[in-house]
């Protein structure tokens, strides 16, 4: 056992903010940031998000899932529902 | 299905229109968020174990469906700031993923999880064990510290849980009857509270060392 993981959270702790968005507050906003990075403008956007997106994993996982679909659709890339299916 | 190219204006009128142009665009949207939801769930087979293809296509169909329900519900919430799919896109990307997670959860005792994580919070914290004393530095010997004597119990489990032992935010809050931003408001006060602990044990000045201590 190595023990719990303290650097981890301490990294978290020490980037604490008083004021930080929620779950829901992120969901509504990963959408225009995903558009604005696939745009490649999202460099210095959305401080509050990003800090959100950093300790929350399942907010994490559900943003860069809809970061790769979204790009590969802009790019004409995004496998049809047939290829989704028989790739299962 | 060949899917007609529509702007965020058009995507918004015809779905609040009514009769065939309604209908025609309910049925693009569906196309969509099963796209999206099947792209998701491959994206976590893994976490769908020995579940087979049939079975997998149902969930991304009734996670294309659960989506379609949901962004009809949020269709005023809409601010326009994205391109309508790609809002679209994250419903059922939300959907298929929370899916995935409680499948992968499901056989999981998370009752077991939290007291697990408990004895292996007070086995890790084992003063007697001068090894493994030696192995913690000031920081982490601080941040147990601080663990204990700042949290409450729940926030205390809940951090257990989520920070060390990978249960996602919202199994746990389901576990638990509660919500996932009841349950992120939760970590945020804990991890507040930590902080402040921090910052004040480390703000000291080093005590000097009198000559007899060496």
């Amino acid at each position: 056992m190595t023990g719990p993981d303290f650097e981890g959270l301490l990294r978290h702790i020490r980037e604490t903010a008083d004021d930080e968005i929620s779950c829901t507050e992120c969901f509504a906003l990963v959408p225009g940031y995903v558009d604005l990075e696939i745009a490649g403008r999202a460099a210095a956007a959305a401080p509050a998000l990003r800090q959100h997106l950093d300790r929350c994993a399942v907010c994490r996982e559900e943003y860069e899932t809809l970061r790769d679909l979204a790009r590969l659709d802009a790019e004409g890339r995004l496998p049809s529902i047939d290829d989704l299916r028989d790739s299962l | 299905m060949t899917l007609k190219a529509r702007d965020n204006a058009q995507w918004l009128a015809a779905l609040r229109s009514s009769g065939a142009e309604q209908a025609a665009a309910l049925v693009e949207l569906r196309a969509y968020t099963l796209r999206a939801a099947l792209f998701a769930l491959r994206r976590a087979r893994g976490a769908l174990g020995a579940m087979g293809r049939t079975e997998i296509e149902a969930l991304a169909e009734d996670c294309a469906q659960e989506a379609v329900m949901a962004i009809l519900k949020a269709l005023d919430s809409f601010r326009g700031d994205s391109r309508f799919t790609t809002w679209a896109y994250s419903f059922a990307v939300n959907a298929a993923l929370m899916t995935a997670r409680r499948e992968r959860w499901r056989r999981v005792p998370l009752d077991q999880v939290i007291e697990h994580g408990a004895r292996v919070w007070a086995a890790s914290g084992d003063g007697d064990d001068p090894e493994r004393r030696a192995l913690e530095d000031e920081t982490a010997t601080a941040v147990r510290e601080a663990i204990e004597h700042c949290l409450t119990e729940r926030q205390r489990q809940a951090l257990t849980a989520v920070v060390f032992d990978g249960v996602p935010l919202d199994e746990l809050a389901r576990h638990w009857g509660s919500n996932r931003n009841a349950l992120y408001k939760l970590l945020h006060d804990a991890r507040r509270k930590l902080k402040a602990y921090l910052e004040v044990r480390f703000s000291s000045p080093p005590q000097p060392t009198l000559p007899g201590e060496r």
